[in-house]
């Protein structure tokens, strides 16, 4: 029970450092928990990534730059703005001068387009999703002779969500942006 | 001898998962970033394809190819895929008997440790922290005095190569008129012009390089030689001789932009540049007048009105907005200068604004407004008036007024303007109508060739190089005609213009349409070689100096290209206000008439 | 000039062709949306977090059993890893917090938030129980550790500041929106979501095939969330022992921590030269706010070229590069394509340097203090009667619990 005049013994000194350190630490983490936790909202929640189809110009680089070996971005077709044409700017090749199925007059290199008669002169277009690899060939010729019903869009059942998108890292238009997930789908729709 | 059943797992599955990894490995380079039907054979096979269309062997073994190629690329994927997930399992089992091999081993310690000297290791932790830290930044320094000494050699070699230029640039007297007229009446002009250029180029050249800048200021500005006569250039060909012209120009700031200046009345018409003069014209319903500004300081010099003139109606015609009353770009031959509005009114000065004479060619009966520009050939002014009453062709005397020759045409409306080709020797003017593109003798407008080849509203202007007349216009066609039979060389409709006239060299033509894209076709086959989709849209025309293409567009964005092999953008900037006029080009100089002024580009 | 009477001004989205009368009663199919993860997932994972920790922190404190880490670290690897491919993860949520920071405008998830703050409180409780087993990296080296190698302590010192120069530059570049480059240099995602860059997953796997012989090669010398975590750790709570009795010096452990965490028992000395040693504390502390001073200013002088990885910055050095180069690159065709103008281009470029001079000076400025730091620490010495273990590099692996003969617990693990 004697006093010990000198408090100042190293372990002692040392404990004491330490608490200081501890509050000081945790007072650090309380403050910053604070201050973003007062920013961040549970509502918005998760976040996703999403291509703006408006600004795409189907540069190529989301068939190559995703970490999965096949890209999570594929080609969508909405059928509301397409025009069911026969010579169809996605379907076949620039230049085609025959309109059969013919490898060399498609413009899909895997052949993920497929097309269905409805009536005279109308086709329906739709896009196998196992077959595409979100090149965007198909995309660029349907809005350079076409009705620009087709558009690619990350499939969000197939996207990892990474913090960082390897393919918005080097997106030439600056096209995809991290939304919430509430965030409508982009899609094309008649104006 | 457990012990030696995981080291045995280990090793064995090891030995696998290496051969696994090997296979993988070489798959996955041979077909890294390719994609199906990417591969340079399959190209040449299309291309070979493409150009034998009737040969089916070859089309087979394009598709078999092209089979093949999709089968091994889906199947080299999902063999990644599952050799991916083979290894991974690989790895645990491995990492399972490994533990299993070690486990209870334990790292125990000599039995004879020497005691620890701690000071000893901080010591030298210290001592590696700081030499670490200072190799780094030693490294670093190093790295930026070699990019600071880099940028200063660029910096250097780059002030001289702007010296060279600029003494290039004022021996004016290197530069050489490319134009196809050869005409007597301008022989006087350019004599004079090259005499006062060389008394220029003399003083010029006397001075020293350190004293150039104080005489510059002394010796009188050297006469431009290079003219601009007419829409799209002297003939129309819409190119031009000029060097030294600066790639970046802004209203806003004032960047390269010698004077600036409003033009009394608005019209569509594109300025004309004769030795110091600029001509253009405005027009409204209250006036129509023919402007002359000065070349060099943008000072107007006088204003002709298109009054008082026989025929001229009292109610000006219905025209569209994007029309007006002054859509005709003026024509000049260094002595007279004529002006042509929508009301049929023709007004014709001499260079100090003086009239010479003036006419009415009868009120157009034209929906949007007449537009055709007319065209100078020597002394002679020729028109195309092509409107929804009568279609003619008609040719007066510049100095008079008075009518030499005038052909009546089968075709209908257009807004097209003429332009002047020799064809099999002999000076004549080619026009486009609907349907057809039609060769006239300037000297009597004899018919020489129609080719019928158009159809629709033909707003874009031929153009011709290289004795290849080349043609297009929207919803049409493009076509390209040898000029001294009338013969159609190929046609095409990739890149069809409305408004913007194209621009050729021999080898490739240069389109920019009204939905923003600008191609390139190749001159000799009409294949579009390149196309740039600017989504901007263009009613101006290209032009061809320097080397380069120059197209401003409506919104005032100014498209710098390469005329070479390549048809690259260059550069491309804000000019700072709308233009919807051709600019024109001169010595080192170039004249925009944007929708609110006039102004004249010079390197500053 | 013609007026264009049908509609000229084509820009893609509208439609050159009418759209179609069908007549035989074709319905339009309708389109299925996909969903990505739903934010359940994500409270999972927080959840998950919790729990693992809090299982690693009783297992290491009071159960002493290191079979516990091993099983968290199993799960680990299949959930965090596998399952969820490995993002968002604490270490890169550094990025996401110092970006919600330096720019107001950046939406910071809660889960995010909490991914990062949780393993530093239970570090200030309970020591670096993050790096145990709950750490989907941590726990991939963990598994296949079998061998000890050992580094000399002096150079593995030296080089505990390579992660601070990690975190100082992911710092600069995710607070000026440039790059999340941990996320780009991650070496063990790729092999967790099965793709990515080659290189990066070449790395990884001999970084694996490393730390089957040297203990935790991430963790100790590039990770940069360890080092916050270490640095938390430092004044813990609780502090991991090598044993719950008093220690015997029997030295059996000498060897026994795959991260060198243990200390010796450890004379200071006079006669090693204690006043030197005062010495050269006192020059380190003095050389503190120099070396931070210096190293932010250093880093700030060459802010400019650091903010070419800024892709706009990139761009416009591109567009105003003396020599073009023959073949356009795509961002440059792009920009042009695009229509975009100079002026805003160049403002953007002004914000983005701007801000690159603030925060090339903060990483600077941390990366001196640091190595401040480490000299003055480096320049103290500490008495040791017993074998203790150092807590900012102990990663509660629980190694050492079996060397122990005083170890109360009788199961033994590996």
């Amino acid at each position: 029970m004697k006093k010990e005049k000198r408090l100042h013994s190293p372990m002692e000194r040392r404990e004491f450092l330490r608490t200081c350190g501890s509050l000081i630490a945790g007072g650090s983490l309380v403050g910053l928990g604070g201050v973003l936790g007062s920013k961040a909202s549970a509502v918005e929640g998760e976040m996703m990534w999403q291509i703006d189809p408006e600004r795409c110009l189907q540069c190529g680089r989301c068939e190559t730059e995703c970490v999965m070996r096949v890209s999570a971005v594929k080609c969508f077709h909405a059928n509301q703005v397409c025009g069911y044409c026969d010579l169809c700017g996605g379907y076949y090749r620039e230049g085609v001068k025959e309109l059969n199925t013919a490898a060399e007059n498609m413009m899909c290199p895997t052949g993920a387009i497929k097309r269905r008669f409805i009536e005279e002169p109308y086709f329906e277009y739709t896009i196998d999703e196992a077959l595409c690899t979100g090149c965007g060939k198909c995309v660029k010729g349907c809005s350079s002779f076409g009705n620009g019903s087709l558009f690619l869009q990350i499939q969000q059942e197939l996207c990892l969500q990474c913090n960082e998108c390897a393919i918005a890292k080097v997106c030439v238009s600056g096209a995809i942006q991290r939304v919430p997930v509430g965030t409508a789908y982009k899609l094309k729709d008649h104006a | 001898m457990k012990k030696g059943i995981y080291r045995n797992i280990a090793l064995v599955t090891t030995a696998f998962a290496i051969a696994v990894i090997t296979m993988m490995g070489v798959s996955w380079w041979q077909m890294r970033k390719a994609t199906p039907l990417k591969t340079e054979v399959m190209e040449t096979l299309r291309q070979l394809s493409d150009t034998n269309a009737d040969n089916e062997t070859l089309a087979e073994q394009v598709r078999e190819l092209d089979l093949l190629s999709r089968k091994a690329y889906f199947t080299q994927e999902s063999q990644l895929k599952k050799g991916g997930w083979i290894l991974c399992a690989m790895a645990a089992v491995i990492a399972f008997s490994l533990r299993m091999y070690y486990k209870d081993t334990k790292q125990l310690p000599d039995k004879d440790l020497d005691p620890i000297d701690e000071w000893l290791t901080k010591s030298r932790a210290r001592r590696y922290l700081g030499w670490g830290a200072g190799a780094i930044v030693a490294i670093g320094l190093i790295v930026v005095l070699a990019n600071g000494v880099k940028e200063k050699r660029l910096a250097d070699d780059n002030r001289l190569t702007d010296l060279q230029t600029n003494r290039l640039t004022d021996d004016s007297s290197e530069s050489e008129p490319t134009t196809e007229l050869s005409s007597d009446s301008l022989e006087g002009d350019r004599s004079t012009d090259q005499q006062a250029g060389r008394l220029a180029d003399q003083q010029k050249s006397d001075s020293l390089e350190e004293k150039s800048d104080s005489l510059k200021v002394l010796a009188p500005p050297p006469l431009p030689k290079l003219t601009w006569n007419g829409f799209r250039g002297t003939g129309g060909t819409g190119r031009s001789a000029a060097r030294g012209l600066p790639t970046s120009w802004n209203l806003g700031s004032g960047k390269n932009i010698l004077w600036q200046t409003p033009v009394p009345r608005h019209g569509y018409n594109s300025p004309v540049i004769h030795g110091r003069n600029i001509f253009i014209t405005g027009a409204d319903s209250e006036k129509r007048e023919l402007y002359c500004f000065d070349l060099l300081t943008g000072e107007l010099l006088w204003t002709a009105a298109a009054t008082g003139i026989a025929g001229s109606p009292a109610q000006m015609p219905d025209v569209s907005a994007d029309t007006g009353l002054a859509a005709s770009t003026v024509a000049t031959n260094g002595k007279q200068v004529c002006a042509i509005f929508a009301t049929g009114d023709i007004l014709c000065t001499d260079m100090e604004g003086k009239r010479l004479w003036a006419k009415n060619l009868g009120v157009p009966d034209n929906h949007y407004g007449f537009a055709s520009s007319p065209l100078m050939y020597g002394g002679t002014l020729i028109i195309q008036y092509d409107n929804n009453d009568a279609s003619r062709l008609i040719a007066l005397s510049a100095s008079s007024g008075r009518e030499l020759w005038s052909k009546s045409r089968k075709d209908k409306i257009a807004w097209s303007s003429p332009i002047l080709a020799k064809v099999g020797g002999q000076q004549a003017v080619i026009v486009m109508g609907n349907p057809a593109i039609s060769a006239y003798k300037v000297s009597n407008g004899e018919e020489l060739w129609r080719v019928e080849c158009l159809s629709g509203e033909v707003g874009a202007s031929p153009c011709t190089a290289d004795g290849i007349i080349y043609a297009a216009s929207e919803y049409a066609t493009c076509v390209a005609i040898r000029a001294a039979d009338g013969e159609t060389l190929w046609e095409a409709s990739d890149c069809l213009p409305e408004c913007s006239s194209p621009v050729a060299t021999k080898d490739k033509l240069y389109v920019a349409t009204s939905y923003g894209a600008v191609c390139a076709y190749d001159a000799s086959t009409g294949e579009v070689v390149k196309q740039h989709e600017l989504t901007t849209p263009f009613y101006s025309s290209p032009v061809i100096a320097d080397g380069k293409v120059w197209l401003i567009s409506n919104s005032g964005k100014c498209y710098i290209f390469s005329a070479g092999k390549e048809f690259r953008l260059i550069t491309s900037f804000d000019t700072g206000e709308q233009t919807f006029a051709t600019p024109a080009f001169t010595d080192s100089m170039m004249v925009v008439r944007s929708d609110k002024s006039l102004y004249a580009i010079k390197k500053k | 000039m013609p007026e264009h009477s049908f509609a000229a001004t084509i820009l893609p989205a509208v439609a050159r062709f009418p759209k179609p009368d069908f007549t035989s009663g074709y319905q339009y199919p309708t389109i299925v949306h996909s969903v990505p993860w739903e934010t359940f997932w994500s409270w999972v994972d927080i959840g998950l977090l919790v729990v693992m920790m809090s299982l690693v922190a009783w297992a290491v404190h009071r159960r002493r059993s290191r079979g516990v880490v091993v099983g968290v670290s199993i799960v680990s690897v299949l959930y965090f890893g596998f399952f969820r491919t490995g993002c968002v993860c604490s270490i890169g949520s550094i990025q996401n917090v110092v970006l919600a920071l330096s720019d107001s405008g950046y939406k910071l998830p809660l889960t995010v938030l909490l991914i990062f703050l949780l393993p530093l409180v239970f570090a200030l409780f309970f020591g670096r129980v993050f790096c145990a087993g709950v750490c989907p990296m941590g726990a991939l080296q963990e598994l296949v550790n079998v061998r000890g190698w050992r580094l000399s302590r002096a150079v593995s010192w030296a080089l505990g500041i390579i992660p601070w120069v990690y975190l100082a530059f992911a710092i600069l570049y995710a607070a000026t929106r440039s790059q999340f480059i941990i996320c780009r240099f991650d070496p063990f995602v790729g092999i967790f979501r099965m793709g990515g860059d080659m290189g990066m997953i070449v790395f990884g796997v001999l970084l694996l095939i490393l730390s089957v012989f040297v203990g935790r090669p991430f963790c100790r010398f590039l990770c940069p969330y360890g080092v916050l975590l270490g640095v938390v750790s430092r004044v813990a709570r609780r502090k991991v022992e090598v044993t719950d009795s008093k220690c015997i010096n029997c030295r059996l452990c000498h060897h026994a921590c795959p991260v060198d965490a243990i200390r010796e028992p450890y004379e200071a000395k006079a006669s090693d030269g204690r006043g030197t040693g005062a010495l050269t504390t006192a020059l380190y502390l003095l050389l503190l706010p120099l070396l931070t001073v210096g190293g932010g200013l250093m880093l700030q002088s060459q802010s400019d070229t650091l903010s070419l990885a800024h892709r706009d910055v990139w761009l416009y050095a591109q567009l105003t590069a003396d020599e073009q180069p023959d073949v356009l690159t795509a961002e440059v065709e792009a920009f042009h394509e695009m229509g975009r103008s100079m002026d805003e281009l160049e403002a953007s470029v002004r914000e983005v340097k701007k801000s690159y001079r603030l925060w090339s000076a903060l990483a600077g400025g941390l990366i001196g203090f640091v190595l401040g730091c480490k000299l003055i620490r480096l320049s103290l010495k500490r008495t040791r009667k017993t074998y203790e273990v150092e807590p900012s590099a102990c990663v509660a692996c629980g190694k050492c619990f079996n060397y122990c003969p005083l170890k109360k617990s009788t199961i033994s693990n590996t």
